[in-house]
């Protein structure tokens, strides 16, 4: 706990500009390094990713989504263990990129496996009752987005925490979207759900009345 | 004016192997071959058994087989898939779930000294070589396609004998109903076998009913496009069942049984409601999680998925309907 607060005060006096553009370009890699792929397969390394890359780069978008929204929604209990306001200055920062990671897994779902062909959906939906629950998911973080701002902090007021709270709710929405595409191999799946729980309960249990108390976001 | 652009991820007609370059291949590896056999007194080709035939068989023995493969009418029409993916894209979960596990660890798989166990309702029994059964076949090459219960899609040219001809052999019952295969069961060799987040009982087993299994269709496959098969294709020695869904051509077959009973077999015991045992590809049919009615053929490209309607059994329908024509196939899936 000493090394963790010493490494916290070292942080804490490094300019939040800093500390912003800094998470900034930790949190563009694992898009950067995507993007390269697109353009590597576009330009004649045709099997870069085997003989499926629409598909590999569904799953691959999908897995940043969901470490975003676990390193996202990793920001508060952090901030109870250090104590330390510098923790919570970037949640939205977290949350937003979370947010962008699933709309680009969204992004490449529709445009390598849908082809965009939205009239296959309503089949697709039937089919695969997986997808509804991931399109919920990134509707609640769209609707968290959207209401990020510190206007719509205000004018939302006390509303406002409740309806983020529903961030929740779109990790769980996750993990069920994740469990239910497992075939044989139900490891990865389930450690995340479980990483999920773990950050659940965390927050909602045994925090919950340093919660009430203290958080003034 | 309509301009023609070529969309940067089609695949150019250059980048799939030409079946002519991979043939003459063949026919220059078979020269390659039996010079160096003629003009080396070899000592492994020298020893003899006393029927004339080779005592020992070396993978020369069977490339040698495999380059002599007669070629036939199957799939000539077709666009193979490249030989990249044919071989770095495998279900094979002996050697991982994911789908380069098994080119990337199947490596150093030992497959010298195969034997395959026959047993049950038949009247030859024991212990075969690979080498005692392949000894008699005429390998010929068929050009198969390839439906995964995934919902995508390859063209292989396989070189092989029909199942039938080796059955035959062993001289089943009548009591014999249906027959029954065993992958390799070896923890060492097999990573996935020694995975404690596998939820197979190993080894693998699948099985098929004996009119399926003498169907002239039914491939036993021990090479593709010319070359031995490949470990991550199932060496040495596979299953091909062109109409039905790819788990049920088993690979690297250690034991064949003919039995009265309809086998138990690996996908259909892990989710039943999924895998059946009859596993025909069926485009009205679909997988409780996805449909069946359309599948990517693959390769595909970034923004061409390349989907195409599934037929009814795989477009084999002509050649085996008859062997269903009594059967409600939405319940015998």
């Amino acid at each position: 706990m000493s090394i963790l607060t010493a490494i916290s005060n070292k942080i804490t006096s490094v300019p939040v500009l800093w500390r912003r553009f800094t998470i900034t370009g930790l949190s563009a890699l694992p898009a950067i390094y995507i993007l390269q792929l697109v353009v590597r397969i576009q330009t004649g390394e045709w099997d870069l990713l085997g003989p499926e890359p629409g598909k590999a780069l569904v799953w691959l978008t999908g897995t940043w989504a969901f470490n975003f929204l676990l390193i996202a929604l990793a920001v508060t209990p952090l901030y109870r263990l250090l104590n330390q306001r510098w923790v919570l200055v970037h949640r939205r920062m977290v949350g937003l990129w979370a947010f962008l990671y699933t709309s680009l897994h969204a992004l490449a779902y529709a445009t390598f496996l849908l082809q965009w062909q939205w009239a296959d959906i309503t089949s697709e939906i039937v089919k695969r009752p997986y997808l509804l629950l991931g399109t919920g998911a990134w509707m609640i973080l769209l609707a968290l987005a959207l209401t990020s701002t510190r206007w719509a902090q205000k004018s939302l007021g006390k509303r406002w925490k409740t309806l983020h709270k529903l961030v929740y709710f779109a990790a769980l929405l996750a993990s069920v979207h994740y469990l239910l595409q497992i075939r044989a191999g139900w490891f990865e799946p389930v450690l995340y759900t479980v990483l999920t729980l773990v950050v659940l309960l965390v927050r909602n249990r045994r925090f919950e009345g340093f919660w009430k108390k203290s958080d003034k976001m | 004016m309509i301009i023609q652009q070529r969309k940067a991820n089609d695949i150019l007609p250059s980048e799939i192997t030409p079946k002519s370059t991979y043939l003459n291949r063949r026919k220059f590896m078979t020269g390659a071959l039996t010079s160096a056999a003629a003009l080396a007194t070899s000592p492994v080709l020298a020893i003899q058994s006393a029927e004339g035939k080779p005592a020992l068989s070396s993978p020369n023995e069977l490339q040698k087989q495999i380059l002599a493969a007669s070629e036939t009418a199957w799939g000539k029409d077709e666009t193979l898939s490249p030989y990249s993916a044919v071989t770095q894209y495998n279900n094979f979960y002996e050697f991982g779930t994911g789908k380069t596990d098994p080119s990337r660890y199947a490596d150093d798989f030992k497959t010298d000294g195969w034997k395959v166990e026959i047993g049950g309702e038949c009247e030859v029994k024991g212990q075969f070589t690979l080498e005692d059964i392949l000894k008699p076949m005429d390998l010929e090459e068929r050009i198969y396609r390839l439906r995964c219960v995934e919902a995508w899609s390859m063209v292989i040219p396989w070189v092989g004998f029909p199942l039938a001809e080796l059955l035959k052999r062993f001289k089943p019952l009548s009591s014999a109903k249906y027959v029954e295969f065993t992958t390799i069961e070896d923890p060492k060799q097999m990573p996935g076998q020694r995975s404690v987040f596998s939820t197979i009982d190993w080894p693998y087993k699948e099985g098929l009913r004996m009119d399926e299994a003498m169907h002239p269709l039914t491939l036993m496959a021990v090479g593709l496009y010319g070359e031995i098969l490949p470990n991550q294709n199932g060496a040495p020695l596979r299953l091909v069942v062109p109409w039905k869904y790819g788990f049920k051509s088993i690979k690297s077959i250690v034991a064949i049984r003919f039995v009265e009973e309809v086998p138990s077999t690996t996908w259909n015991d892990l989710a039943p409601q999924e895998y059946g045992f009859y596993a025909n590809v069926n485009p009205k049919v679909d997988h409780p999680r996805w449909s069946q009615a359309s599948e990517r053929r693959l390769p595909n490209g970034l923004f061409s998925a390349n989907r195409i309607p599934t037929q009814m059994f795989n477009g084999y329908a002509s050649e085996v309907e008859g062997l269903y024509s009594e059967m409600d196939l939405r319940r015998f899936y």
